[in-house]
């Protein structure tokens, strides 16, 4: 198989980070029942102002019941390719380079922009700095169900930062 | 300043004290005047300063030395502008565009509309702009606009401005429109006005604006960074000036005080910090109309006097809705607002750090700094280093990208290294100054949200060493703090991650890694220039051939204003979050006060300034002294804890600990 272009990959990565970023911070505003479905099953780290969180569900938990409603504006954000050969797990183990297709990537998104708690538009605005590891959904491929997302975290780094 | 006690910020319960701003300046006048005497006819026709670029000046080091420079600063920019029109009209900042303020729409019909009828009056303009003389092939069109206050203002190229400006009087739907060449900071002062001003000496602009200063230099505190505009209208300098004397000139002087003012400093830090309170008490005030660009010169004004005013509702302040964030005492009594219903909560909402009110204490330090309080408790940084390889990239990074780039990427970059940036241009930030034009970044700026087109989005991702030299030597140099000696102004988080390229084809299925992100400030360094950013820089290191056997897999930058590092100090003291149920957040321990990263290993830190860290935190805990006695008590007993303990509760016995070596709440 000829290697991608770079047309096709900055397409793929650009468009992934792009839509995650569009569709996970409205989750997180207004839609956080379904925060968990943005996780990968294996998490590497969840870091909030420093404080670790084990996974997904975790988040959604913290979020549900523990965040005031918050409004979140993104202002800014870039992604990168990090392994064009992502081993993404499959039934009968990791994808060896080979196996791979344009998909199998994994993807850093560095997201800026600001968040306020609560409901007035009062409160100050925050500024934050999110960074993102985005692995493909080892089962988006398949054709059951329609909310089926096609990249996952496996980290992420939230910090307030101003 | 002594906040405490429900008094006013500055020391005042009574109107004693406030009687007492007005006789210093009294008794102070002569020595001011006679220092005005000695300076002024000094130092004219030095060099040039048009007032597009509007010279500032002043007010750090040695009180006669910097009155010196201020008045020679203003002499300088009175000579350059009373010298050359031209550099009157060049306006803003080297900008390539024109910049014309409208008034008079909020009276048309249109401003009815949804958007208050300012997108017709930009099709009117526009419209108006082509018909009248479109021989010049381009279409006209606003490039730019926005709204402040009751002004409209516009961007336009230069070749329409005379245009623009002879459409002054034009009817747009049903009312008059005034249109005027747009100063950013005096909204219309021009040469006409100052001269208009000085009615009775000599009509020269320089005069009036050396009189002016004569004025600011009198009213000036710069110990108590106060100044006293109160009852202007007594002021027999002003009323020999003639201000007063008609509606036009009185309208106008505010203004032309204010961008004298802004003259006197070179430097945006300076003139922040050379004020943080403002008297304009006693001036029959009925709106902030006339006074309103006081917004601009100080927005961070912490100290608000408008005392006895004629302000009869929130309407007559409404200008001010947004400004002065950082608002902490205001002073409206005896205006006939103070007696609404509403007063005090309209002001609250208004000014969320407001903390007196009428010198009334409105809201306790503790609610303000609550407001601040994030619903996710700010922990130290992660830092989950291997082997100090974290530690030591980042180390050699920051210092690496000031003085050398090319080592720096002969050292750690690869062929498949990849670097992008974007820039936040609009970050919310700690001061509301203006942030440096973002003009060296902005073209190479990769922010998704703007950056579309495919194409567009290659050419400024940056693979390889040798095409991210070639983008790095166009950018700025700079000047990060050092990592060791300022810890505090850096937030660094660290953790290893799985499934990295593997450079030598050993390990197909992935290895593993670090993902490090740094959080900081920088200065940049732009020729004599100097501008304070904040930057998100997210590295992932992978093994590879570089230096340390390691290569920098990814590296994406943020850049934004400068965001202060006040976000990431923890919170003190350090209260457990807020967790009912199974508690999926682990927070770390931290004892109260410690700044933050303190007793936690960071890049830089040597082990053994952390271990006697940890040493002072536990003696502070097993004591209640704050961190400084405890480290006094250590260091005096060579860093042995058995012997420090003793010593100190010998002193405790002895009663010779003084009550400020303990936390409080401790004793």
């Amino acid at each position: 198989m000829a290697p991608p272009s770079e047309d096709a990959l900055t397409k793929v990565s650009t468009d992934a980070a792009t839509e995650f970023v569009q569709s996970f911070y409205p989750a997180l505003q207004s839609n956080r029942e379904t925060i968990s479905s943005f996780y990968n099953q294996t998490i590497c780290m969840i870091l909030f102002n420093g404080n670790v969180v084990a996974d997904g569900q975790a988040v959604q938990e913290i979020f549900v019941n523990q965040m005031p409603p918050a409004h979140y504006e993104i202002q800014s954000f870039d992604c990168q390719i990090i392994n064009q050969a992502y081993p993404t797990p499959t039934a009968t183990g990791l994808k060896a380079p080979n196996e791979t297709t344009l998909k199998d990537k994994s993807i850093l998104v560095l997201v800026s922009g600001y968040v306020q708690f609560g409901e007035s538009r009062d409160v100050p605005q925050r500024g934050f700095s999110e960074t993102f590891v985005l692995v493909p959904n080892p089962s988006a491929d398949g054709p059951k169900g329609k909310c089926k997302r096609e990249w996952l975290i496996e980290s992420q780094t939230f910090r307030l930062v101003v | 300043m002594n906040m405490k006690g429900g008094k006013g910020p500055r020391g005042r319960s009574s109107g004693s004290t406030r009687g007492g701003i007005r006789k210093r300046g009294a008794t102070k006048r002569v020595d001011r005047d006679g220092d005005l005497a000695m300076d002024a006819g000094s130092a004219q026709g030095r060099g040039k300063k048009g007032r597009g670029d509007s010279s500032r000046s002043v007010a750090t080091g040695p009180r006669a030395q910097t009155r010196d420079r201020a008045l020679d600063a203003i002499q300088k920019a009175i000579t350059s502008n009373a010298d050359s029109q031209a550099n009157i009209r060049q306006g803003g900042r080297g900008s390539s565009l024109e910049q014309v303020s409208i008034r008079g729409w909020k009276q048309s019909k249109a401003a009815s509309n949804r958007d208050g009828g300012v997108e017709s009056l930009i099709a009117f303009l526009e419209k108006k702009l082509n018909t009248s003389d479109s021989k010049a092939g381009s279409r006209a069109k606003i490039t730019k606009s926005r709204v402040e206050g009751d002004a409209f203002i516009v961007s336009i190229r230069p070749e329409l401005l005379e245009r623009m400006l002879k459409m002054n009087g034009f009817s747009f739907a049903g009312a008059p429109l005034t249109i005027q060449l747009y100063d950013p900071s005096t909204n219309g002062m021009d040469q006409t006005m100052l001269s208009e001003m000085s009615q009775n000496g000599t009509p020269s602009a320089a005069d009036t604006k050396s009189k002016m200063t004569t004025i600011l230099r009198k009213r000036y505190y710069q110990q108590e960074k106060l100044l006293n505009l109160s009852k202007l209208g007594n002021d027999p300098d002003l009323l020999a000036m003639g201000i007063f004397n008609s509606t036009s000139t009185e309208s106008k002087f505010f203004p032309a005080l204010m961008k004298v003012w802004d003259m006197n400093f070179d430097n945006s830090t300076v003139r922040r910090e050379a004020v943080e309170s403002v008297s304009l008490a006693d001036n029959q005030l009925a709106n902030i109309a006339v006074i309103t660009t006081l917004a601009q010169t100080f927005p961070d004004l912490k100290n608000l006097d408008l005392s006895n005013n004629n302000f009869k509702d929130s309407q007559s302040l409404i200008g001010w809705r947004w400004k002065f964030r950082n608002l902490e005492f205001l002073d409206l009594t005896g205006t006939p607002y103070s007696a609404d219903p509403s007063f005090k909560d309209t002001m609250l909402k208004w000014y969320p750090k407001l903390r007196f009110l009428n010198n009334t204490e409105v809201r306790t330090a503790e609610e303000v700094a609550s407001q601040k309080k994030t619903p996710i408790p700010v922990q130290a940084p992660h830092f989950q280093d291997e082997s100090q390889i974290g530690e030591n990239f980042i180390k050699a990074f920051f210092a690496g990208y000031d003085s050398n780039r090319t080592d720096l990427l002969n050292g750690v970059y690869d062929g498949n290294s990849t670097f992008s940036l974007n820039v936040n241009t609009a970050a919310p930030r700690v001061l509301q100054t203006e942030t440096a034009s973002w003009d060296p970044y902005i073209k190479k700026s990769r922010n998704l949200l703007k950056i579309n087109h495919l194409p567009a989005r290659m050419s400024r991702s940056y693979v390889g060493a040798e095409k991210i030299r070639d983008l790095w030597n166009t950018l700025p140099q700079t000047r990060h703090p050092d990592i060791g000696a300022h810890p505090e102004e850096w937030l660094i988080e660290c953790f290893p991650i799985p499934g990295l390229p593997d450079p030598s084809g050993q390990s197909p299925t992935g290895v593993g890694g670090l993902l490090i992100m740094v959080h900081g400030k920088f200065e940049e360094i732009n020729g004599p220039k100097v501008e304070l950013r904040s930057f998100d820089r997210t590295f992932i290191l992978g093994p590879g051939g570089g230096m340390g056997g390691i290569r920098v897999i990814n590296d994406v930058l943020c850049l934004r204003a400068h965001g202060g590092h006040e976000a990431w100090k923890l919170e003190q003291p350090i209260v457990q979050p807020i967790q009912p149920g199974p508690p999926p957040v682990q927070p770390q321990t931290v004892p109260p006060a410690a700044p933050n990263g303190y007793g936690m290993p960071a890049p830089g830190k040597p082990d053994v300034q952390l271990q006697q860290e940890q040493l002072t935190m536990e003696i502070s805990a097993k004591t209640g002294m704050t961190l400084q006695y405890s480290e006094m008590a250590l260091s005096g007993n060579g860093w042995n804890m058995d012997a420090a303990l003793k010593n100190f509760e010998e002193l405790k016995a002895q009663g010779q600990l003084p009550p400020d070596a303990f936390l409080s709440g401790a004793v």
